[in-house]
């Protein structure tokens, strides 16, 4: 039997899409997994050395809409280093709000693009619904629903009312009620349990291995967090606990982005309260004396860094940025080897990836016949509720809105 | 052939959208979903999403024109059928936006395909989506 | 910066030609130039017996005189060993530290990709960053490159 191409997607069939995963299968188990990447490369690096430093800010606010203020962050933290400036503490704590409150929409919008992909779709509008309230509060503080423009070198450019703090309190009270019931939801609701667990399996030693960082990781039993390994910004002075489970799959993952929401919850409350007064921002030279400094922060993703080398003029001699997804990325032909094709898509979303995964092309190579398949995301997901449908695990009964909707 | 050219102006009233993103930074994209939830609900204007440009009557993108997407863009672009509209989300869609000069980043989305109109906003907020998609309806009927 | 001080003098007691190489600009992080020669064992015995398993990226920069990479590997304690190595630009060849990180293929890849460097070792059945349609040659990375160059080469093509 010969080869055959079967496009299953809106694409023209002549069209060489260069496909993002190639599958190799045996039966309806994936025996073999290649990763391709760099179709969102855009040249930000490069372009950084023709940039002022305040002018990289906005851009490196950009690489991911998700993360920005991650980004951004760990960027100004570099070259607040080579200009040994000593930031204001209520410029930090700012930063620490901000940076939860990310962490927060972050986790929601991941909540809900994981009950996208297995067909949960309340989940989906429930958790994008909530979701809308901390995109409110970030918008009344900065001014933005995303991309928050918050840093400058020396500081923050905004500063929060008492009024705006206590409408951040009173978005806690919602969210933190919200959280319990997805809480219980993720623990309690057995087709959630079964459609996740075993499923996207990285143990301890694979995930330190291939260098997996954030919720995946800490999924596997291993409790690292940049915010307590590495403080940076007010961290050390806060008290929190770093979410960790056992499972070490895409259930264990799911179970600790709800715990962190819990933690961040928690230290907003702290930030809030412990906030000293003072100034939001030192002034900082326009040209950054020669030297190198290198900076983590933990994204809602994982260890984000940024590398910079200055060379005392206005713009940098060389920016280095390298997301968290980039070291999950690493791991994820390990966890989708020795699965189902059906698990596929969950197991992708489960690393929570910064790029648009739903946009691309998923080649499936069937090892007895030869056969190839080209599926597009949607394809696939499709595939995979159908075939976990015929295992029992359905939710479509469980679509269903609450009363105050 | 008149038939479909009936049933493609009928569907003007509510008509059919494709989103295709060239993974920008992703912020546009999760605002145009973000209109489809029931806070926003695009829907109640009868528009749907769908997965196929045959059946599309407006494509939203949303994103710089990069080297990887460019061809694929103009693919999707021509499979769609007349009368068909493009609608460029976000700042960077329109005009590049903070990604000029970066090296694999070609231009707004006008510089591949032609662009009936532009919605910016970095990124776009829902009800901009909305108003600019209204607004591009009613341009349509008159 | 007790335990920053301890690693360096752990490395020039293994490493003789390391001494006072070493500079620690902030806590947790120490910056060190190693030659070419003994790069592979450092970077071995940093990973191996003084702990720093975890790969956090590598850095590949074009320093006008040569090409410069640095290794940022970290320890359970927060530290960030930056080891910095040198390679001339008639002969960008490096090693690959696949052998102690399982995740420095994409980051290996890239350096390859972008500064045009050659890492020994390494698997070539892919490339990263940059499209497929990329022109040969072209390393964007390097300081006398701009993206006009580019746009010269797709004109050149159409």
């Amino acid at each position: 039997m010969g080869k055959m191409v079967i496009p299953l997607g809106p694409q023209h069939p002549a069209l060489e899409e260069p496909e993002s995963f190639s599958l190799l299968l045996q039966g309806e188990r994936v025996a073999a997994a290649t990763v391709a990447l760099g179709y969102n490369h855009r040249g930000m690096e490069k372009a950084c050395e023709s940039r002022t430093y305040i002018q990289n800010i906005y851009l490196l606010e950009r690489i991911c809409g998700i993360c920005s203020h991650s980004h951004s962050t760990c960027y100004v933290q570099t070259v607040e280093m080579l200009a040994g400036l000593e930031i204001p503490k209520r410029a930090l704590y700012l930063r620490a709000l901000i940076g939860e409150l990310e962490r927060i929409h972050s986790h929601l919008l991941w909540l809900g693009v994981a009950g996208h992909e297995i067909g949960f779709m309340t989940l989906f509008m429930y958790a994008w619904k909530d979701r809308e309230v901390v995109l409110d509060i970030l918008e009344m503080l900065t001014g933005n629903r995303i991309n928050y423009g918050m840093n400058t070198i020396g500081g923050v450019r905004r500063d929060i009312t008492p009024d705006q703090a206590q409408d951040v309190l009173k978005c806690l009270d919602v969210l933190e009620e919200r959280t319990a019931y997805y809480a219980k939801l993720v623990t309690e609701e057995r087709t959630i349990v079964n459609r996740l667990s075993g499923v996207g399996i990285l143990l301890k030693e694979d995930g330190l291995r291939f260098g997996a960082t954030g919720p995946v990781l800490r999924a596997a039993g291993v409790a690292m967090d940049i915010r307590k390994d590495d403080p940076y910004g007010i961290y050390a002075d806060l008290d929190f606990n770093v979410a960790t489970d056992e499972h070490a799959d895409v259930y264990g993952r799911a179970i600790v982005r709800v715990t962190e929401l819990i933690e961040s919850y928690k230290i907003c409350r702290q930030v809030i309260k412990e906030m000293p007064d003072g100034p939001i921002v030192v002034k900082a030279p326009s040209k950054i004396p020669a030297g190198e400094a290198f900076s983590r922060y933990e994204a809602p993703r994982g260890e984000d860094i940024h590398y910079t080398r200055s060379n005392g003029t206005d713009k940098p001699d060389r920016v280095k940025v390298r997301a968290p997804t980039l070291a999950n990325l690493a791991a994820i032909t390990h966890m989708i080897e020795g699965g189902y094709l059906a698990d596929v898509p969950i197991i992708i979303a489960a690393i929570d990836p910064c790029f648009s995964c739903t946009d691309r092309m998923i080649k499936v190579i069937d090892s007895s016949s030869g056969r190839e398949n080209i599926f597009d995301w949607a394809g696939l997901r499709k595939y995979s509720m159908e075939w976990y449908s015929k295992q029992g695990i359905d939710f479509k009964n469980m679509n269903a809105f609450r009363k105050e909707d | 052939m008149i038939a479909d050219k009936i049933l493609n102006w009928s569907r003007i009233k509510s008509p059919w959208i494709i989103h295709f993103n060239s993974g920008a930074c992703n912020a546009c994209d999760i605002e145009v979903l973000a209109a489809l939830t029931p806070r926003y609900d695009l829907e109640r204007f009868g528009i749907q999403l769908k997965g196929s440009p045959r059946h599309a009557d407006v494509l939203i993108c949303s994103g710089p024109v990069t080297l990887q997407q460019r061809d694929r863009l103009i693919m999707i672009y021509e499979q769609m059928t007349e009368p068909k509209f493009v609608v460029a989300v976000g700042t960077c869609s329109c005009s590049t936006g903070v990604f000029a000069g970066c090296y694999c980043v070609l231009g707004g989305v006008d510089s591949a395909i032609p662009v009936d109109a532009y919605i910016p906003g970095c990124p776009v907020k829902p009800e901009a989506i909305i108003d600019g998609v209204v607004k591009l309806l009613g341009s349509i009927k008159k | 910066m007790e335990k920053e001080t301890l690693v360096l003098n752990k490395l020039a007691g293994a490493f003789p030609c390391l001494e006072g190489a070493g500079v620690i600009p902030v806590e947790r992080r120490i910056f060190l130039d190693v030659p070419s020669d003994i790069f592979m064992d450092v970077i071995k015995y940093a990973c191996l017996e003084l702990k720093f398993d975890h790969l956090c990226t590598i850095t590949g920069l074009d320093a006008v005189d040569y090409f410069e990479f640095i290794y940022h590997i970290s320890n359970s304690d927060g530290i960030v060993l930056n080891l910095k190595r040198r390679a001339p630009k008639e002969n960008p060849v490096i090693d690959s530290v696949l052998p102690l990180y399982d995740g420095a293929t994409f980051y290996e890849l890239e350096l390859e990709g972008i500064l045009g460097a050659e890492v020994t070792g390494l698997p070539k059945d892919r490339q990263y960053p940059l499209p497929d349609s990329w022109p040969k040659g072209q390393y964007p990375l390097r300081k006398d490159w701009s993206p006009d160059s580019l746009q010269n080469n797709l004109q050149g093509e159409c």
